[in-house]
């Protein structure tokens, strides 16, 4: 009963689009690129960078401040050099007098990677000698700072994706049919989303955490449900002006079904305004959980999550401040990158919305 | 308008009573023995019997709900575990920290954002531009606890121009204001340039121009007026938009608020107090959003609503 998709597409063959010439020619969305860029590999090759494991102690090495590099060998060759720099039983910071070459693809602890797919013990660079080389310092316990933030990487990457996820497949599909049906589902999930955005920003996750208790996966959860609300709204909009336009009358008068007018209709016209926000809720989804881990509700020590770090990094924010610096600075950059993307992909793809 | 305004307070009971479902069920949908969280962990069974009779719960749940909105509605929050002080006390002692601190945030964003947005607007494609709209990116993609914690190594760990933490003093808000209010500031200044662009490619302000009216009275006169009604909508409603990120600012800052409350409350399992400050930042939330929106269409004469 249902006729042949005859009205659905337009014969003319599609040039390039327009968008992604616009996208590529901004140079904040290449800079969005490159450090979502950065972000990703780091996270999919965290214990290749990582010179150590994240979550090995050094009582020798507690708070080491991130580590000069020099130029120059002991003989005045060319390279990398570093001292050895550790603790001394009583508090005192010790630089050692012999210099030690940095190598890099250098062999040294296996890892596993990709659940069991990715096994090896090469890594970026390391050591040749009896010291550790901490690039970027390490922690209360002598932990590795480098080697954290990569694995941490990995987490803030789930959890957005994880979030993001949630958000669409919840969010997209009670957008569309609240807004499409309208009626008492409208009303009744309408309600539901005003409840949910009482609760402001970050504010929902918590008193979702606090009801399904800390921990990573119920971050995922909580940070995916409250991304909901979020594109509910936005898609519900976006429906509610397309409900009636000429296309749609037509692909109905024609005996389309509501389900294909909403999947071939309306949702592909709609498609815009929901990847912007994808990107704009990565930031979002990487903000909130650091922000639960800083408070001590989201993953739990000795997780390598960031702004768990952050946290940890906090007490000793006058005697070692790089604990607490680099973690924030990796978020802030992750974030930038997918605002900086969001905005951009936003203007590509919706030139009016600007100026 | 007086229909209007009829109407949008009506909007606010449905949501108003969602929010307390939820808060209800917070407790309700925690693992563990609803009566055990709301009495805490160390309550004897006489507690425990006492919290299970005052709340109902050997009840139906309906009852349940019924009994905790009437307790809501009488102002009876319940006790906290860790003080045994009515919650509504408690609350009382933290929440004008907490509007001092989100007030003077405000001030921030409105002081830092609108002239940015200003100056991008005026001059956009330009090297003023292109740093103002950065730095409103940065200013939306920083963590806000990082923010806390840099200001706080930079100015009164090294500098020593402020106090690290805790309250009292002007010299105590500072900091945290700051904190609080950079993000909404780059909020603002956005919404600002974007405003300022659209009222300045109007026929009016070519009129004005092409009539010999100064470039400055353009911009603050006829310009600046009409591109500022959004702007204030936008900042009216990040104002409830502050009281979430006080939550984090708060516990950077060791700022006895409502956040601060919330968050050491949910550490300590506390749930008749995360119940009650949960159910005040929303409801302070919804009804600030409430009277942005009244107060919208005193702001702009041109609105009408039907």
């Amino acid at each position: 009963m249902t006729k042949p998709a005859a009205n659905t597409s337009t014969p003319t063959r599609r040039e390039p689009p327009r968008w992604r010439r616009r996208l590529l020619r901004n140079p904040l969305a290449i800079t969005g690129f490159v450090f979502i860029g950065v972000f990703v590999l780091v996270a999919a090759f965290a214990p290749f960078i990582s010179p150590y494991s994240p979550v090995e102690q050094n009582l020798r090495g507690t708070y080491v401040p991130p580590m000069r590099v020099e130029l120059r060998g002991p003989d005045g060759q060319p390279g990398l050099w570093v001292r050895e720099v550790s603790r001394t039983p009583l508090g005192q910071l010790e630089v050692g007098q012999e210099l030690y070459p940095i190598r890099f693809f250098v062999r040294g602890e296996p890892w596993v990677w990709w659940g069991g797919l990715l096994r090896s013990d090469l890594h970026l660079f390391g050591v040749d000698g009896p010291v550790k080389f901490y690039l970027l310092g390490a922690d209360e316990q002598g932990r590795d700072i480098l080697s954290r933030l990569a694995h941490g990487a990995w987490i803030s990457l789930s959890i957005g994706l994880i979030a993001v996820t949630i958000g669409l497949l919840v969010g997209v599909p009670v957008g569309l049919f609240s807004g499409y049906f309208g009626g008492t589902f409208d009303l009744i999930t309408q309600r539901i989303v005003e409840v949910m955005l009482s609760f402001p920003g970050i504010l929902l996750a918590i008193v979702l955490v606090a009801t399904l208790g800390t921990g990573l996966t119920n971050v995922m959860i909580a940070v995916g449900i409250a991304a909901i609300p979020v594109y509910a709204r936005l898609v519900r909009g976006s429906v509610l002006a397309l409900r009636d336009r000429e296309f749609v009358e037509a692909s109905r008068a024609l005996g389309s079904r509501d389900l294909r007018i909403m999947l071939r209709h309306i949702l592909p016209n709609a498609l815009s305004p929901i990847i912007v926000q994808s990107s704009l809720q990565m930031a979002v989804a990487i903000l909130f959980a650091a922000g639960l881990g800083f408070l001590g509700l989201g993953a739990r020590p000795p997780e390598p999550e960031w702004g768990l770090m952050l946290a940890r990094g906090r007490e000793y924010l006058a005697t070692a401040p790089h604990v607490a610096t680099f973690p924030g600075l990796a978020i802030m950059f992750v974030a930038l990158g997918f605002n900086l993307l969001g905005d951009a992909l936003r203007d590509a793809l919706d030139p009016r919305a600007l100026r | 308008m007086t229909t209007y305004v009829l109407r949008r307070l009506l909007t606010v009971i449905p949501t108003l009573l969602g929010v307390l479902l939820a808060v209800f069920l917070m407790v309700r949908l925690a693992p563990g023995d609803p009566a055990q969280l709301l009495a805490g962990e160390f309550a004897t069974p006489e507690t425990l019997a006492d919290i299970r009779q005052r709340f109902g719960l050997d009840q139906p749940w309906y009852t349940q709900l019924g009994l905790y909105t009437l307790n809501v509605l009488r102002g009876d929050l319940g006790e906290s575990v860790r003080t045994r002080k009515p919650v509504t006390y408690e609350l009382s002692q933290y929440f004008p920290n907490t509007l001092r601190l989100t007030l003077g945030a405000m001030l921030v964003a409105l002081l830092i954002g609108i002239p940015a947005g200003i100056i991008a607007a005026i001059r956009p494609g330009t090297i003023f531009d292109l740093l103002a709209m950065l730095g409103a990116l940065i200013g939306v993609s920083m963590p806000v606890f990082w923010f806390g914690l840099m200001a706080i190594l930079i100015f009164s760990v090294q500098l020593g121009w402020f106090p690290v933490a805790g309250t009292g003093t002007l010299r105590h808000l500072i900091l945290p204001a700051i904190t609080l209010g950079i993000g909404t500031a780059a909020i603002l200044a956005r919404m600002t340039r974007s405003a300022m662009l659209e009222v300045l490619s109007q026929d009016y302000i070519r009129t004005a121009r092409a009539k010999g009216v100064a470039g400055r009275v353009v911009i603050f006169k006829h310009a600046l007026r009409n591109a500022l009604i959004p702007v204030v909508t936008i900042a009216g409603l990040q104002f409830g938009g502050l009281l979430e990120g006080a939550v984090i600012t708060e516990t950077v800052f060791a700022w006895p608020g409502i956040g601060q409350l919330l968050v050491g409350s949910i550490l300590a399992r506390d749930y008749p107090v995360v119940q009650g400050a949960v159910l005040l930042i929303a409801v302070a939330f919804i009804l600030i959003n409430l009277i942005v929106d009244l107060l919208y269409g005193a702001i702009d004469p041109r609105i009408r609503y039907d």
